[in-house]
């Protein structure tokens, strides 16, 4: 062992002092300078209605008019034939460009090299947009670093249930995104006469504010999607496995509690459930979209009311009857081909599974049919139903990109907003007949595994941009049903409280909500006990949860006056 | 000095593209930490950035899920330093007292290679045979018994991680300590057994006084990195197992900032918060292995 030479700058002592020196110094420095709160992830709100730079709306007549017409928008009217397809667009642009477009994806993405994309591009005028697919699971999160980096491609694509997991997604917005004010403003029907029949409302619910604070700085920042109206989510049922148990479809939580039992068999390898986290609060009376509802004169939680307790009740009892797969916790599960498997008979799923589940069991050959289960309520209470309220996506374009790209990307929108019964609403929705699919016996198209492997995603350039109309659409039977479905939901539709506003929540109270996800998680897969709810609310209120009901209580002061 | 520069000036040009290498991928990114002290926002310029002081760790410290992250972070470091490093020790003794050649390198191997898996696969490997759908659960069901619940029990993750860790882990550490041991004198053996010295006693006064000085210094880094535990074990068996015994720092930084809600600076401040610990904890067990007589981190010339 070598003495240390006192020399050395690199005494023991001494560098230890340094440091401790430096530490200080680093640490003392801001500190001196100042020491004020911090003021972003605040949240914002601001209104969605009454702009005066919107596209101005002018119908876009439809080529055929529905067979079943409903009361839009919680009961959209639906086709159960298939009209021979017009063209939409009689001068078609000639265009050259390239696109890369981010958008989410759930199940194994389709190459960018299939013939499906090369049609597209050619009907569509010459524009490539190639689809930078990620997974959809986690795209809300994973986007947040994107957008920061500016690795997002020429465009990104956001449902609008992503938005959450945003600190604050209006900065995002205005900072990173294509300003598109000055080019969708006013007449616009003469080049996109598609995109000017979209429904005003939606481009309204495009517009983003520069300063939330102020209603000039308002700005469109994106492309609407279609808006979709009635409840976009639904408990699928297999009913074929049902009948083998004689068992019928339950009608209430109870019911269905009995049906779940009697299908369930552990030791074989069949559950009844998979997901459950979403959708099924609703049974509870729970509120939607951020969880408030406006009982007594105030803003109240969904975790602050006892039908909460209630709702981790039932899926706590599932858990320990082994009424759901065991590995559902994992989170790696893949439920639609559990459910197509009859390993799980109820699926919880956007409510385009229904169409799925009729497409890839047919393409497959696996068999089985399925069908959602009405509004169910428990203790005999009258149901709730969670409808949409906003459009369902956006896609927003890069700010770096030009202005004739941007222009060249709305001839594309254009294209996509075709409605059902034209020739680019086929193209897009079923692909190239004979590669993708055929039409079937009543003549409507039918995909092949081709077509239900590449065009059947639930995202590509069908959701770009907003058809003028939405229509049920797709297997007869199954719009039908549909049909009907909806118009038993509509009279349970939840009313929204914040119609007409975006509300953005302070980053805190998002916070807050992920972690009481998290432990909800806990007490339903019988990680931690009901009785620790009331300590969880207690670590909700003062984590954020206070602090969220003062900012959505201004913002509905401000709308209900 | 300027003697010594004129004679180690090769070796310091040497040093040079390591130098520059550090500097770009971790002095330069380190810079950025100042933004645990900023009210940082990636749109605007970096200087138009408030400094809020020490706001951002009052929150970080406010946090009720910091403390729990912090405790199970060094509840798994205590654990790994507890059981798994005296097993690489036992291991490598184990192996350098095997003669044979071939027995030697075909357990060599089957110990060491876990490590190169990706905890992906690891954890991946335990799902199907330990799951509850796995291969010992379904030969369970078989002679009538019930489905394991171990990969989902949060009151037993902490075997299971050790098993994870020994299964991983426990073969690399293992060469290293063989190394050292490769450079033990024989003649020392051959004279301590002409001496009369026992197997036992062979090991106490010569393996181990030999290989002390890798230990420690392993030790030391190990304490360094006591607030590092890994990431993707932790983040893979999250869901499975429950945040509440998973959630280690390096998790709690990625699911309330990376791709949480609460921003970059807070990510950072409690990155920093590690950082500063970690250099402590170096300084420290480096000054108590200097007072114990060995050589430690870094030697004085």
């Amino acid at each position: 062992m070598a003495t240390p030479s006192d020399g050395s700058i690199f005494r023991r002592r001494s560098l230890f002092k340094a440091a401790g020196l430096g530490a200080a110094g680093a640490a003392g420095l801001p500190f001196i300078a100042a020491c004020s709160d911090i003021e972003s992830g605040g949240g914002t709100s601001q209104t969605t209605e009454g702009f005066d730079f919107l596209p101005e709306y002018k119908e876009w007549p439809l080529p055929v008019e529905p067979d079943l017409v409903g009361e839009p928008p919680n009961h959209p009217s639906g086709f159960t034939t298939y009209p021979e397809p017009v063209p939409a667009i009689e001068n078609l642009p000639s265009n050259s460009g390239t696109f890369e477009i981010t958008v989410p994806m759930w199940g194994e993405a389709p190459s960018n090299d299939d013939p499906y994309f090369q049609a597209i591009a050619e009907a569509s005028g010459g524009t490539t947009v190639n689809l930078r697919q990620a997974d959809g699971n986690t795209f809300a999160e994973t986007s947040v670093q994107w957008l920061n980096a500016n690795e997002f491609g020429d465009g990104i694509m956001f449902f609008a249930w992503m938005l959450f997991a945003h600190p604050n997604f209006q900065e995002t917005v205005v900072n990173s995104f294509y300003d598109l004010t000055d080019i969708v403003k006013g007449d616009i029907s003469e080049r996109w006469p598609l995109l000017a029949g979209l429904p005003t409302a939606s481009w309204g619910q495009s517009v983003w504010s520069t300063d939330p604070n102020d209603p000039e700085t308002a700005r469109v920042f994106a492309i609407p999607g279609s808006f979709s109206g009635g409840s976009n989510n639904a408990m699928f049922a297999r009913t074929d496995l049902l009948e083998e148990k004689g068992q019928a479809l339950p009608t209430s939580v109870e019911e269905l509690i009995e049906v779940a039992r009697a299908v369930s068999d552990d030791a074989n390898g069949r559950w009844a459930f998979g997901g459950l986290d979403y959708l099924t609060p609703s049974w509870f009376g729970l509120a939607g979209g951020d969880g408030w509802a406006y009982i007594d004169g105030k803003l109240v939680h969904n975790c602050e009311r006892p039908e909460y307790t209630e709702w981790l009740e039932f899926r706590r009892l599932l858990w320990d009857e082994k009424l759901v797969h065991p590995d559902i916790p994992s989170g790696t599960l893949d439920g639609q081909a559990l459910h197509k498997a009859g390993t799980i008979v109820f699926q919880l799923d956007g409510i385009s599974w229904w169409q799925g589940f009729i497409d890839q069991s047919t393409a497959e050959g696996t068999g089985g049919t399925i069908a959602p289960l009405g509004a169910l309520a428990a203790k005999g209470r009258k149901p709730l139903v969670h409808v949409n309220t906003s459009v369902d996506s956006w896609t927003f374009l890069n700010k770096d990109l030009s202005q004739e790209q941007v222009e060249e990307f709305l001839d594309f929108c254009n294209f996509a907003s075709a409605p059902y019964g034209t020739t680019e609403y086929e193209l897009i929705n079923y692909g190239v007949e004979g590669t993708h699919f055929t039409y079937g016996p009543d003549g409507v198209p039918v995909f092949n595994e081709v077509g239900t492997t590449v065009v059947q995603a639930p995202v590509n350039h069908k959701t770009m941009s907003g058809h003028v109309q939405q229509f049920l659409s797709g297997a007869p039977d199954m719009v039908q049903a549909r049909f009907e479905y909806n118009a038993s939901l509509k009279e349970f539709a939840e009313v929204n409280i914040f119609e007409g506003m975006r509300v953005e929540g302070p980053a805190d109270f998002k916070s807050a909500g992920q972690v009481l996800t998290d432990q909800q998680n806990d007490i339903a897969f019988g990680r931690a006990e009901l009785s620790s709810i009331p300590d969880m609310v207690e670590t909700w209120k003062t984590n954020g949860g206070e602090t969220g009901r003062e900012h959505y209580t201004a913002a509905y002061d401000k709308l209900h006056g | 000095m300027a003697q010594r520069f004129r004679h180690d000036w090769p070796l310091l040009l040497m040093t040079l593209p390591a130098m520059a290498q550090l500097a770009v991928f971790f002095y330069w990114p380190s810079a950025w930490n100042i933004i645990a002290f900023m009210d940082y926002s990636p749109h605007r310029p970096f200087w138009e950035n408030p400094l809020v002081g020490f706001a951002w760790f009052e929150r970080l410290f406010n946090n009720p899920y910091f403390l729990p992250a912090l405790l199970n972070t060094l509840k798994y470091s205590f654990a790994n330093l507890l059981f798994l490093f005296p097993l690489s020790i036992v291991l490598a003794l184990v192996m350098h007292s095997v003669v044979s050649t071939k027995v030697r390198s075909v357990f060599q191997s089957i110990v060491y290679l876990p490590y190169f898996f990706s905890w992906v696969l690891v954890v991946t490997v335990f799902v199907q045979t330990l799951g509850s759908d796995g291969l010992v659960s379904n030969w369970l069901l078989g002679f009538g018994g019930d489905r394991l619940s171990f990969m989902s029990n949060p009151d037993t993750f902490m075997f299971l991680a050790w098993l994870q860790w020994a299964w991983k882990d426990a073969g690399w550490g293992m060469i290293i300590f063989l190394a050292a041991l490769a450079s033990i004198n024989p003649s020392l053996y051959e004279a301590a057994a002409v001496d009369g010295a026992s197997r036992w006693r062979r090991m106490w006064h010569i393996t181990l006084p030999g290989i002390r000085p890798v230990i420690v210094l392993l030790l030391i880094l190990h304490i360094g990195g006591i607030l590092t535990v890994g990431f993707e074990q932790y983040q893979l068996q999250r869901d499975a197992i429950g945040y509440q015994t998973t959630e280690v720092l390096d998790t709690f930084i990625y699911y309330r900032s990376v791709i949480g809600t609460e921003g970059a600076s807070f990510g950072t401040a409690a990155g920093l918060f590690k950082g500063v610990i970690g250099l402590i904890l170096v300084l420290i067990a480096n000054n108590v292995a200097h007072r114990l007589g060995e050589q430690g981190i870094y030697q004085k010339s």
